[in-house]
């Protein structure tokens, strides 16, 4: 982080905690073993990650041997959806997700339909929620999955999971449910039992952990194939080399996250009150976009600047050392605006000019203060520029 | 591979010149719309007798290089009279920042639109100048000559991405492009021609096919 910055785009990564470094420090310099069994230095990584699996376990209120380490949030998710899917194909090929899924997600499923998959995409209201009825009435005798990003990764939405589970309690047969938690975990408590969910996933480098590493909780009893294959070292869903040092770090942040939990949860919401409060109070024309405050994810906030564009205010914040994410087409790889704020009722402008700010554990008052300062003067200007703005 | 702006880019995006609006203008043109994201509207006042534009000014809803871009031709424009301002080009424009990402190139195509928009204005309205918009497959064709493939930042017409222009008794108009169904930038594509298409008043329907 550059001197003064402001990092407040967590949701797309986030830094890694020193205390995090520290800990894997040991294992990327003398600890370079592989586990392994009977020999001293074998069953000291075998141990390490025995008790890894096991705080990542806890948290989630699941067994150990139910959750797989993996290479990042993307390799969890096809692990997952394509082995689900693939090895269930005799029950049916049908699966249900959402329009507002996290792209990694949908371009799973897209796949899977060049393979003979097929889907349903439900959609989601204004402030991001499912529409439950639809899930209710496109369950199939051949639905085999039902799959759905648990935070929204651009409005900070919390998919109320327990009445989805309810859903699917009441259908004829089996239906998996699979979550994309990578957003939502080390944010709000999970509890894979209550929620009945059958697979879930995570990303080290979303909660302050390092990067390329993350995990799969795989209930047991799940049918399910291998995607990729090769020499099995810790499971056979995920073969090849284990990356302990990242599996320690991955390990080390849960702690850090979970460790007064509540209390970390209650600082962030105060910060993302005061950035809301403080940019509706000093910015006039701004939209929140996504559910209400209290309701949504502790460290998501995404806002539309009526009369100016998002790729100009995000890079006008980048020369303040801030730094933000929009929803801007001009910013996006095909010139579209985010199609999360499209499916959820915005207009192309509101989608141009929205710009998401989401926290973690290192940003602080100050950090908030010093971006609404800045906000209000890129604003102002980008306003005098535009042929809209003098309204 | 890393996409940045070049610094003569920042620079007029941090300071751009010619910024506002000019009240009672000789003429005045708006290109592109806030739905697309970025749109642009250039004042001008001239010269009667030397037909010299001795006044430009713009306003922009847009991204940096949108803002950098409008900054950048209306420098080039001033002074120049308006036979000459007529001929600067997209690719001048965007040499004369030091280039610009392939997928920004349509900012630099928006802002000489704009500005040749408001040239043609001013000879239609002060200089009692007729022209002929019929529509027919070399006008369209230059239209499309406008319309930037984002991916190499090249218009569709060089890059032989248009395979057929067909108008009918009823002036639709098919236009095949041959583009991969799952081309990330078939929607901005298809938009940027439709809306440019939309420019001829007598048009009937567009059909953008992708072959």
């Amino acid at each position: 982080m550059k001197k003064n910055g402001v990092y407040l785009d967590n949701c797309k990564t986030s830094k890694l905690a020193p205390e995090v470094l520290d800990e894997m420090i040991p294992y990327l310099k003398g600890k370079f073993w592989y586990p392994g069994a009977f020999t001293s230095i074998g069953t000291e990584i075998a141990e390490a990650i025995d008790d890894s699996q096991k705080t990542i376990a806890d948290v989630l209120n699941a067994k150990p041997k139910e959750i797989i380490f993996t290479s990042g949030g993307t390799d969890a998710n096809n692990i997952a959806i394509k082995g689900l899917m693939r090895a269930n194909k005799n029950v049916g090929k049908h699966f249900i997700t959402s329009t507002i899924s996290h792209p990694a997600v949908l371009a799973i499923f897209q796949a899977l339909e060049k393979e003979g998959y097929e889907g349903t995409y439900i959609s989601a209201n204004r402030d991001g929620y499912l529409n439950l009825e639809e899930l209710k009435n496109a369950i199939r005798k051949d639905t085999v999955l039902v799959a759905f990003t648990h935070i929204n990764h651009i409005l900070g939405t919390i998919q109320k999971i327990e009445k989805i589970k309810n859903i699917l309690a009441k259908a004829n047969h089996k239906i998996y449910l699979f979550l994309d938690s990578c957003e939502a975990f080390a944010k709000i408590p999970i509890d894979v039992k209550m929620f009945g969910i059958d697979i879930l996933s995570i990303s080290a480098h979303k909660f302050n952990g390092p990067k390329g590493i993350g995990a799969l909780f795989l209930k047991k009893g799940t049918k399910i194939v291998p995607i990729q294959h090769g020499i099995t070292r810790l499971h056979h869903l995920k073969p090849g080399s284990v990356n302990v040092p990242a599996i320690i770090g991955m390990q080390k942040a849960v702690q850090l996250a979970f460790e007064n939990f509540e209390e970390q949860i209650s600082k962030l919401r105060k910060l993302q009150n005061l950035l809301h409060n403080t940019i509706s109070e000093r910015i006039l024309d701004v939209k929140l976009n996504g559910p209400p405050l209290g309701e949504r994810s502790p460290t998501h906030l995404n806002f539309s600047f009526s009369f100016v564009e998002g790729e100009a205010i995000m890079l006008m914040l980048d020369f303040e050392k801030i730094y933000v994410e929009t929803g801007s087409a001009c910013y996006s790889q095909g010139l579209k605006p985010n199609y999360i704020l499209m499916q959820t009722g915005r207009t192309h402008e509101e989608s141009h000019s929205s710009i998401r700010f989401t926290l973690d554990r290192f940003v602080t008052k100050e950090g908030i203060l010093r971006t609404v300062n800045v906000l209000e003067k890129v604003i102002k200007e980008l306003r005098r520029r535009s042929p809209f703005g003098e309204n | 591979m890393a996409i940045k702006y070049t610094k003569k880019v920042i620079e007029h995006f941090q300071n751009p010149h010619n910024v506002g609006k000019i009240e009672n203008p000789d003429a005045m043109a708006t290109e592109g719309s806030p739905a697309c994201g970025d749109q642009l509207s250039v004042y001008l006042k001239v010269d009667k007798k030397s037909q010299i534009i001795k006044e430009i000014k713009f306003q922009s809803y847009g991204c940096a290089s949108n803002i950098a871009t409008a900054s950048i031709i209306t420098d080039m424009a001033l002074g120049k009279i308006i036979e000459e301002a007529k001929k600067i080009t997209w690719k001048q424009a965007a040499d004369k920042l030091g280039g610009l990402p392939p997928i920004k190139m349509h900012c630099s195509v928006l802002a000489i639109d704009a500005l040749r928009g408001a040239i043609k204005n001013y000879e239609k309205n002060k200089l009692g100048k007729k022209f002929d918009e019929s529509l027919n497959k070399q006008s369209i064709e230059k239209q499309l000559n406008e319309v930037i493939y984002g991916k190499v930042g090249v218009d569709i017409i060089s890059l032989r991405l248009v395979k057929y222009i067909g108008i009918d008794e009823k002036n639709n108009v098919l236009i095949e492009l041959s583009l991969n169904k799952e081309d990330q930038f078939k929607d901005d594509l298809k938009h940027e021609i439709t809306e440019r298409l939309n420019r001829f008043p007598k048009i009937g329907k567009i059909k953008i096919a992708l072959v």
